[in-house]
């Protein structure tokens, strides 16, 4: 049995040998010099992964592979013993997320702002793709070069393996799998392409397409499918090596760089249009919405990178940290453990931390905030090898697997625990002594002819020297210990300034040596160890040390919850669903009924369910409406909240507002207490043919989708004027630059839509065979967008301020067989009202804004009240989160200016915008049947004293004056004890961070007079 | 008769309108007017609910209750405004009414000079009265505004413009009355596209910029004590500060900032001054009262700065500082053309927690206190200008605030303008 034990390990050594010696075809400037490199690690506590701990076990290891590892293994001859007692071994830790051995990177001025010329098309030189994000043909590996600095830093630190890869671009290339040795760059690298990388950050790349989080997504989605268009080809139409090279990556594992939760969604989301499973590195605040990530079932590569406490001396000061960061700081901790709980499949890196000395304390950190040590171990080891379906070679000390692997003091995750030495691929890094030997005990120490009782005491490694004089009183010696020799100085009394230096070696009994008196005389030393140290000294110092230890571990902290969304005024539970009766009030129902006085309105399985007087319903929730006003929601046209942005590309038709859906904008909160339930966040206005629009409800505190109102028809933004011909910037050359090419850009982008629609109707009528015998036509996202609008699946909102280009389109429109939905903005839609109402389009419209541009000189507060009465939907909407918590205010303009009727004023706020935003079915009047968005109103809604007292949604109250008055007293509490927290971190002296802010400005799509602070449009 | 007479002056302005000109300048007040039976808001918190409010020769002469006087009522030209309110002048500080006219067309920007210490530049000579954003601004009931010139660290003087005149001397009300000096920030705003938000850090500069302001206060101090001195157009500007004839107007953007500049100029001998401040100067209300100093204050229609102030905190800020017991002026700051929309940040601030009478302080008498022409605008006082307008309804709640008449310095001046003629034009093209 021993044999044939022996005979496999003789086996796998003869294996490995002839694995190991592969640079076989390397030429040599020596003699043949092969070495055995056998060792056998014994007596130690071997942690083969986080489920199996072999105790006072044996490892062997030759050629820089494992050979076995376990109780009863036989050492062959030739192994070196390295007796590891006291000692434990883990497999060294793996990094999924690093730029080592990369060379730095390249900065240049990113493009994606508003000024200077456009760059529209890519700068990469030679066959690659069209747009410069997309660098799949970049491999890790043909730059790759071993960085002996930052390995050291790596490895004394506890790695022994990670995956490396260059951050730049949409689509990243791949990456290699590299150990941290240092003995050749064609030995450290284990796989040349292990993952295929993609980020939401293009990185380099100074084209100006894309620049929004919609764009790298309708980017993505292109791509994939420009590939399986590409490869579909018998015959390539053209050589794109980046596609190519895309394709070939499809193979391996697929990361994802995503770096926050919604990213992590809007990451795994893209995966899932192309069946593919990202792995994704999220940013460390997946508790801020666990179950979503939960449900995604992506698995995630989890930065560690807890912030540090906010200096909060200072009340002025702290007031610019937001109780975002605040909990934030608090919780992060907490995140692989919530990960843990949730089942969730992660992998931990050390990205982010900014020394890598930090990174174990903050794991632990992590443990001691609920993440169990096995977990943390096999996050570290294990699962990331798994991800990158390297677990047979590393991430275990299994037989045949590499030996990468570290000698730890005691438990890996223990605060006193050491990294004694890190072997990569066999290869010894050495950083403490495995043995310290403990001299502590009573000498007596002879220099020359005088004698003194010295005293060693303290822990191995840190031991302290004292004459002792008498009982109470003891002399520190100097002392230096290097393994065998010793220096020392010694004094007679504490207030002496001189010192006798002695210098000596190591004996059985103590030490030997020569040294120096004060006045310069040489003379012969020794010590010689007489007894143990008193055993009172002992326990006293070991008192010491527990007391010490007890004051380091905290009580169990309060720990503050998670709310939603993660910003002020979020909640920790959301508002359910109820049944209310709101009684006695007047109703403005915007039906035929009118304005109604003295009425009651129940509400109940989030609709509308009764409208009268004296109204009765057991277990309803009752309002008294006495004196107070109850109309439907105010639905905002135009918006920009919750994720407006602006691509840009001319034709932007394919980005989609609704991948970037941002629920955590505190002015999702402040839009919902001006009486607003639903609204269409908008693309901007920069772009002749925009992104496609999100319909939303301001459901405070819901995921992204949950935003979103489903079932909605699709609609785009279109814009025409200044800002498309980009008459901001007098740099650029994007075409338009006039109303003319305007026009043609929509005339063209139309033709090409309806000479696709053919292109693909002729290939669908082909039968099989001749399928398999055509090329495929290329699936086109701006093209089906446009072709949508052609065949009335899609509505456009379009940007527009002059009667020209106001006419131009609707003939373009006519031209196509459709019509424009609605103008927005439409601030000469007075002049060409009778031509508006022909069209069948609506209007939505500033009430008085003006002036700001040269196209609206002519704007008038009147222009709402003409078109109105000239028979055009017309509706008054907002664009900024300031005017959008005051629309009622905004309608009131129309009776001041013009005349309107409060009825109708009220219409241009609700029902006008559900209209043509075809929600009229469901929104827009108090109507039974309909969704219950109501809002209860303390005064004539149109007065500018009213405020909304309460906004409804699905029958949830979203908005209450009450629980808005709670909840400022809530949000004071809960930052009064961070707050009080963040101090104790520091006067306990830990690191703090200078009190800053980072405000979420707000998009909005026509905001010249803010230029200066903010450049876009 | 009083009719027709207003009716001529619509048509004369109407006809000046068809020639795309603003309306024609009005005469100045040739005979006593009376306005009886108004609910009169005299803007000092007071309220006379059947008024009789006389003017001659553009001066105020009567303001009472309509049954305690006696007067012959055929020497004036009499208004009868049963039912509806009069006002004083609402005020616009800070604006840059008259210098800017179309923002994003540069040629027709006149608000900021190179340079950043420049106390010498004034506004006053770039107010154009043609301005066609002006009418718009009277439409809703503000006949004053102080032209105000931004950028720099000191961006030169601003004066109170009457919203009337053929010219800016005639419009002048009072001639650089107000330095401003926008003091630099503690920390600086960093904008991050990729993000879209704005991230703050030290102002690396704030003790040399403050060090060189303090020096240009010194220097300046030092060049009004030289008897036989070189004429320095700067410092020889900077003498009105020590003086008490200027006002120093300091933007600071934050609480310790406020402080800062407020006991700099102190230090320096500058006599009276102000802050335009928002939010932050609520941190520090006790240091502004105690030092009596006034408060200009953004748009009461913006957002909180912070995610967690409480979401009305700018609609709730003039009540609040007025409550301190800070002197609150209120201001209009980004779309020019919304600067018409000042009585309404007032009506909001009502909605939230004021009385209707202070929050009207906070557009005429407060305002008129901080700029230093209090004496003859603001109120409605014997003596003072005949600044006013007659509204048939609420003048802060925007559903009822119709003026019917307006007079400055007892000019009656017209209230419709291009949008008023444009909205005929168009009504009767259709035939509405």
């Amino acid at each position: 049995m021993t044999n044939f034990k022996s005979c496999v390990v003789l086996l796998i050594l003869f294996m490995c040998a002839l694995h190991m010696t592969s640079q076989e075809t390397f030429p040599r400037n020596d003699v043949l010099d092969d070495r055995v490199d056998a060792y056998a690690f014994t007596n130690a506590t071997i942690v083969v992964d986080h489920n199996t701990t072999i105790t006072d076990g044996i490892l062997l290891i030759q050629k820089g592979m494992i050979v076995g590892a376990g109780n009863n293994i036989d050492i062959p001859s030739g192994y070196t013993r390295i007796d590891l007692a006291g000692k434990h071994i883990y497999s060294s830790m793996i990094d999924l997320h690093t730029n080592y051995g990369m060379p730095e990177a390249e900065s240049r001025s990113r493009g994606g702002g508003f000024r200077g010329p456009e760059q529209i098309m890519s700068d990469t030189k030679g066959a690659y793709n069209a747009n410069e994000a997309i660098k799949s043909h970049f491999n890790a590996s043909d730059v790759f070069t071993i960085d002996k600095k930052s390995a050291g830093d790596w490895r004394k630190n506890g790695f022994g393996a990670v995956l490396t890869f260059r951050a730049d671009g949409i689509s990243r290339g791949s990456s290699s799998l590299v150990t941290l040795g240092e003995s050749s760059d064609n030995k450290v690298v284990l796989n040349n392409k292990a993952a295929a990388h993609y980020s939401f950050n293009k990185g380099t790349s100074s084209q100006n397409y894309p620049g929004s989080m919609m764009g790298f997504i309708s980017l993505l989605r292109q791509t994939y499918l420009d590939a399986a268009w590409y490869n579909n080809h018998k015959t390539k139409p053209f050589t794109d090596q980046t596609l190519e090279a895309w394709i070939d990556n499809q193979q391996i594992p697929q990361f994802f760089d995503a770096g926050n939760w919604m990213n992590v969604l809007r990451a795994d989301k893209v995966g899932d249009e192309f069946d593919v499973n990202y792995i994704i590195k999220s940013g460390g605040d997946d508790y801020k919405r666990v179950a979503e990530i939960k449900r995604s079932g992506a698995s995630l590569i989890v930065p560690v990178n807890f912030p540090d406490a906010y200096d909060v001396s200072d009340p002025l000061d702290a007031e610019k940290v937001s109780l975002s960061d605040m909990k934030h700081w608090e919780l992060a901790p907490t995140n692989p453990s919530t990960l843990e709980k949730n089942n969730i499949n992660f992998a931990l890196t050390s990205s982010g931390v900014k020394k890598k000395a930090d990174f174990m304390a903050n794991i632990r950190k992590a443990i001691k905030h609920g993440l169990s040590e096995s977990k943390a171990l096999e996050a570290l080891t294990t699962i990331p090898a798994a991800m990158l379906n390297m677990q047979d070679r590393i991430g275990k000390l299994n037989e045949g697997m590499v030996a990468n692997f570290i000698i730890t003091s005691g438990g890996l995750f223990d605060e006193k625990t050491e990294i004694l030495e890190n072997w990569v691929q066999g290869e010894a890094f050495r950083y403490k002594p495995l043995d310290k030997s403990d001299d502590s005990g009573v000498y007596t120490l002879s220099i020359g002819d005088q004698n003194y009782n010295l005293e060693v005491s303290g822990k191995p490694g840190a031991q302290k020297f004292k004459i002792i004089i008498n009982d109470s009183t003891k002399v520190d010696v100097s002392s230096k210990i290097d393994k065998e020799l010793v220096t020392l100085g010694v004094k007679d009394k504490k207030e002496d300034k001189e010192e006798i230096r002695l210098s000596g070696w190591k004996t059985s009994s103590g030490w030997k040596g020569s040294g120096q008196l004060v006045d310069g005389r040489w003379v012969s030393w020794d010590a010689t160890r007489k007894s143990d140290l008193p055993s009172e000294e002992t326990s006293k110092e070991s008192d010491r040390g527990k007391k010490g230890k007890k004051s380091v571990e905290s009580k169990d902290e309060e720990i503050g919850k998670v709310i939603y969304p993660f910003i002020a005024f979020g909640n920790e539970q959301l508002p359910s669903q109820e049944k209310i009766l709101i009684k006695n009030t007047t109703v403005w129902t915007n039906e035929s009924e009118g304005i109604l006085a003295e009425t009651d309105v129940l509400l109940s399985d989030g609709k509308i369910s009764r409208i009268g007087q004296n109204l009765r319903e057991r277990g309803a929730k009752v309002v008294d409406g006495t004196g107070k006003h109850l109309t439907s929601g105010i639905i905002d046209e135009h918006t920009h909240i919750g994720g407006g942005g602006n691509e840009r590309a001319t034709n932007s038709g394919m980005v989609r507002i609704g991948d970037q859906i941002n629920p955590e904008q505190i002015n999702i909160y402040r839009t919902l207490a001006g009486g607003v339930t639903a609204a269409q966040v908008l693309h901007g206005s920069a772009n002749p043919i925009g992104g496609q629009s999100a319909l939303i409800k301001l459901r405070w505190g819901e995921s992204p989708e949950n935003m979103k109102i489903a079932g909605a028809d699709e609609f785009i933004k279109f814009a025409l004027g200044e800002n498309v011909k980009r008459s901001s910037n007098a740099a650029s050359i994007r075409y338009p630059q006039s109303r003319m090419g305007v026009e043609q850009v929509y005339m063209d982008a139309f033709t090409n839509a309806v000479e696709y629609e053919k292109k693909w109707n002729t290939y669908n009528a082909l039968s099989d065979t001749e399928k398999s015998n055509t090329d495929k036509p290329r699936k086109d996202l701006a093209h089906e967008a446009m072709l949508e609008i052609v065949n009335g699946e899609r509505f456009i909102t379009c940007h527009s301020y002059v009667q020209s280009e106001i006419n131009m389109l609707m003939k373009v429109a006519e031209y196509f067989g459709f019509r424009v939905n609605t103008f927005t903005h439409i601030l000469e839609g007075y002049k060409v009202a009778d031509k508006m109402r022909e069209h069948g389009v609506a209007a939505s419209t500033f009430s008085d804004w003006w002036n700001y541009k040269w196209e609206v000189r002519y704007a008038i507060p009147y222009n709402a009240a003409i078109m109105h009465r000239e028979g055009v939907l017309t509706a008054i909407n907002s664009d900024d989160s300031n005017m959008g918590r005051r629309l009622n205010q905004e309608a009131a303009k129309t009776i001041k200016y013009g005349g309107i009727s409060e009825e109708d004023a009220w219409k241009m706020v609700t029902l006008n915008p559900a209209k043509m935003l075809h929600l009229d079915d469901d929104m827009g009047s108090i109507k039974v049947g309909k969704d219950a968005d109501v809002v209860l109103w303390t005064d004539h809604p149109l007065s500018s004293y009213a405020r909304a007292e309460k906004t409804i949604i699905d029958g949830k109250i979203y908005f209450d004056l009450d629980k808005d008055e709670k909840a400022r007293k809530d949000l004071r509490i809960e930052r009064a004890r961070l707050i009080q927290k963040m101090k104790g971190v520091k006067k306990k002296g830990g690191k703090t961070q200078r009190p800053n802010s980072r405000i979420q400005l707000e998009f909005h799509c026509d905001v010249e007079h803010y230029s200066h602070i903010i450049n876009h449009d | 008769m009083n009719k027709i007479i207003y009716i001529l002056v619509l048509l004369l302005s109407f006809s000046g309108l068809l020639n795309g000109q603003v309306p024609i300048p009005a005469k100045d007040q040739d005979k006593p007017i009376i306005v009886m039976n108004a609910t009169a808001h005299l803007g000092n918190g007071s309220v006379i609910d059947n008024s009789a409010i006389a003017f001659e020769n553009g001066k105020l002469t009567i303001v009472a209750d309509a049954s305690t006087i006696s007067v012959d009522m055929s020497k004036y030209d009499v208004i009868d405004a049963t039912g509806q309110h009069v006002y004083p002048g609402f005020i616009l500080p800070n604006s840059q009414l008259g210098l800017v006219e179309v923002n994003a067309v540069r040629a027709t920007n006149d608000q900021s000079e190179d340079g950043s210490i420049n106390p010498n530049v004034r506004s006053i000579i770039a107010y154009n009265t043609d301005s066609e954003n002006i009418p718009t601004m009277r439409f809703n009931g503000i006949l004053l505004t102080e032209t105000t010139p931004v950028g720099g660290t000191i961006s030169g003087t601003s004066s109170v413009m009457e919203l009337e005149g053929w010219n800016w001397e005639d419009a002048a009300h009072s001639t650089d009355i107000a330095m401003h000096l926008n003091w630099p920030g503690k920390t600086r705003r960093r904008f991050d596209f990729s993000t879209f938000t704005v991230s703050e850090s030290p102002n690396q500069n704030y003790t040399k910029d403050v060090a060189a302001l303090k020096k240009h206060f010194e220097d300046a101090k030092s060049y009004g004590q030289l008897t036989d001195r070189a004429a320095n157009l700067k410092l020889e500007k900077m003498q009105g500060l020590f003086d008490g004839s200027i006002t120093l107007m300091i933007h600071a953007s934050g609480p310790k900032e406020i402080i800062e500049a407020v006991n700099l100029a102190k230090a320096q001998g500058v006599k009276k001054m102000a802050v335009v401040a928002g939010i932050p100067a609520l941190y520090i209300s006790a240091f502004l009262r105690d030092n009596n100093i006034g408060v200009i204050i953004p748009p009461v229609h913006s957002l909180p700065t912070r995610p967690d102030q409480d979401i009305d905190l700018p609609y709730r800020l003039p009540h609040l500082l007025t409550e301190e017991g800070v002197t609150v002026g209120l201001s209009h700051s980004g779309m020019l053309a919304n600067a018409r929309n000042l009585p309404f940040y007032a009506g909001t601030a009502v909605a939230y927690g004021m009385n209707k009478e202070d929050a009207l302080k906070t557009i005429t008498s407060n305002t008129a206190e901080i700029l230093g022409i209090s004496d003859r605008v603001g109120t409605l006082t014997v003596g003072k200008n005949a600044t006013l307008f007659i509204s048939e309804g609420d003048a802060l709640d925007i559903r009822s605030s119709v003026l019917s008449d307006a007079f400055i310095s007892g000019k009656r001046i017209t209230l419709d303008n291009k949008q008023q003629a444009l909205y005929k034009r168009y009504s009767d093209k259709y035939g509405h």
